[in-house]
């Protein structure tokens, strides 16, 4: 699949096979300027490879996010390019860019659930993009697309939970939901924005155990935020550190020392900075 | 401070910033407002002529009316029951027809279900229109146009529901917390699928709700819209008025009250059931 072969698809529902992942993630001199002048990104240029698991650590307002919500299309770089597998993210629109979001999957911080649906109907909006839009709006699913969604709630043991309420659950049941609703995209590339930032100690582990599972299982590439240098060391290959919207720290995250903690945070390391000691 | 201080209650010395003084300008408002109030009614400067002895000289001529109105004739209530039923079914039919409309105009209407801004804006004018036009003129617009019954009263209070509850819906959808929608944005959905799988479910209590209330307020209208010949019990209102029933219509009034009051009830219940 190319590009033009991705902007020529016409319709939703002609997306139906899954991402021939894993792909790799490009960044070449992405800057981003918001509106209101705030420079979140500066010149980061990154390469990925395909099925790597990769942390993304540094302060609240070091760029994390928006380089999160850059990969996926979210948040236009005012310059630089994006490359996701044969996507040029910079240069989508439409219904390219939607079909282009379809194969990379994404996790919040707080779940983005609609709450006062099921788990399964929050689970079919992974199928958004493979779905035609008549469809959704009659709410009519096809038997493959629920038993895509089946198994993806049972690969993080929500299955039992199908039909219960969204709102109903807890947070660390709501971010399996918002997982399984990811894998429900058969993506090729899993994002995840601070999965596991409103979640207790032990639930953060299991969640990270999650994602761990989702890249040796299934091959994705992964690429995470976090605040907690701990959890990246623990379950990922390789950390970047991110400060001021730059590229302070790049390396294999289990070498990391708390020099380098004090290169991307700005201070020494602290009890607080550890998982389970704050 | 040390666990010793905290225990002993001391507290060192804190350097807390000066606290912003809003009163000037909170004071300098109200004060405007209420100058502006006040030369609204002074009709040398164009201001409405407000003559509250006229209140004290013929107070009298209501009170009889109102004494009337105190005893009710039962005896009309047989004659009432089939204009009461009418009222009840446009009323009734009124809110369901304008759920069915309010529904995907409201989430025309509002900008996280909408964000096509010259679409946004042009629902929100023809709404703007709807509502500034009063249900009296609708209703006298329509009899004229389909004739006296209960179709012109029932088109008239659709046409007031929908002003009524897409704007109240999609001000509630604006001011909501929209982030299930960026997780639908990030796996490629169009807006449409968006709104229909997480923004309805979403916004279901906000819709119920403002139904609910339109029901209330369309048993009131329908008593009124009568007067122009749009069915209901307006019409044995105009009737008995006409003949200055007043006992009657005491009468007619207990009537509506008891009905607004079983429907306020039954909708409570039913926004209970939907929280």
């Amino acid at each position: 699949m190319d590009n033009t072969a991705a902007a020529q698809r016409p319709e939703a529902g002609d997306h139906a096979s899954p991402a021939s992942g894993p792909w790799p993630i490009t960044l070449d001199d992405v800057t981003v300027r918001y509106p209101n002048g705030v420079v979140a990104m500066k010149n980061v240029s990154l390469e990925i490879a395909a099925g790597e698991m990769v942390a993304v650590v540094g302060l609240s307002g070091s760029g994390k996010s928006t380089m999160i919500r850059t990969i996926n299309g979210l948040v236009k770089p005012s310059s630089g390019t994006v490359t996701v597998g044969p996507h040029d993210i910079t240069r989508l629109k439409g219904a390219a860019l939607r079909h282009a979001r379809g194969d990379i999957g994404m996790i919040f911080q707080s779940f983005n659930l609609a709450d006062r649906t099921s788990v399964y109907r929050n689970a079919m909006v992974g199928r958004f993009s493979h779905t035609p839009t008549w469809r959704t709006l009659l709410g009519i699913h096809t038997a493959q697309d629920r038993d895509i969604v089946m198994r993806a709630l049972d690969s993080v043991g929500m299955l039992e939970k199908v039909w219960g309420r969204a709102g109903a659950l807890s947070g660390g049941q709501k971010q399996r939901v918002a997982i399984a609703r990811a894998l429900a995209q058969q993506p090729a590339v899993m994002l995840a924005d601070e999965p596991v930032a409103s979640l207790d100690p032990p639930t953060a582990h299991s969640v990270m155990a999650d994602l761990a599972d989702i890249n040796a299982d299934r091959g994705l590439t992964v690429l995470v935020n976090l605040h907690l240098m701990d959890l990246a060391r623990q379950y990922t290959t390789r950390m970047i550190g991110l400060r001021a919207g730059e590229v302070v720290y790049d390396g294999p995250a289990g070498s990391a020392t708390d020099a380098d903690f004090e290169q991307i945070y700005g201070r020494p390391v602290q009890s607080r900075d550890r998982l389970g000691e704050q | 401070m040390t666990t010793a201080d905290a225990v002993a209650g001391r507290r060192p010395d804190l350097a807390i910033p000066p606290r912003p003084r809003t009163w000037p300008r909170v004071a300098g408002i109200a004060a405007a407002l209420a100058a502006f109030t006040i030369l609204t009614t002074i009709p040398a400067i164009g201001g409405v002529e407000l003559d509250f002895a006229s209140i004290a000289r013929n107070w009298t001529n209501g009170a009889d009316r109102i004494v009337q109105m105190l005893t009710p004739d039962w005896s009309i209530l047989p004659r009432t029951w089939q204009p009461l039923l009418e009222t009840l079914e446009m009323a009734l039919v009124g809110a369901a027809i304008s759920a069915v409309l309010a529904v995907p105009l409201s989430l025309w209407a509002a900008r996280p279900t909408n964000p096509n801004g010259v679409t946004r804006r042009a629902v929100r004018f023809v709404l703007n229109v709807v509502r500034a036009v009063p249900d009296l003129v609708y209703a006298t617009v329509l009899v004229a146009m389909v004739g006296v019954g209960t179709l012109p009263g029932i088109i008239t209070l659709v046409l007031f529901d929908i002003g009524i509850v897409v704007k109240l819906v999609s001000e509630a959808i604006d001011s909501a917390d929209a982030h299930y929608m960026e997780a639908g944005r990030a796996a490629g959905g169009t807006q449409t699928q968006i709104n229909r799988a997480t923004a309805l479910p979403q916004s279901w209590p906000a819709i119920a709700s403002q139904v609910l209330y339109s029901l209330e307020l369309n048993v009131r209208i329908s008593a009124i819209l009568g007067l122009v010949g749009a069915g209901g019990i307006g019409r044995l209102i105009d009737e008995m008025r006409g003949f200055y029933r007043y006992d009657a219509l005491g009468t007619i009034v207990l009537e509506i009250l008891v009905v607004v009051i079983a429907i306020e009830i039954a909708s409570n219940l039913l926004r209970k059931r939907l929280r």
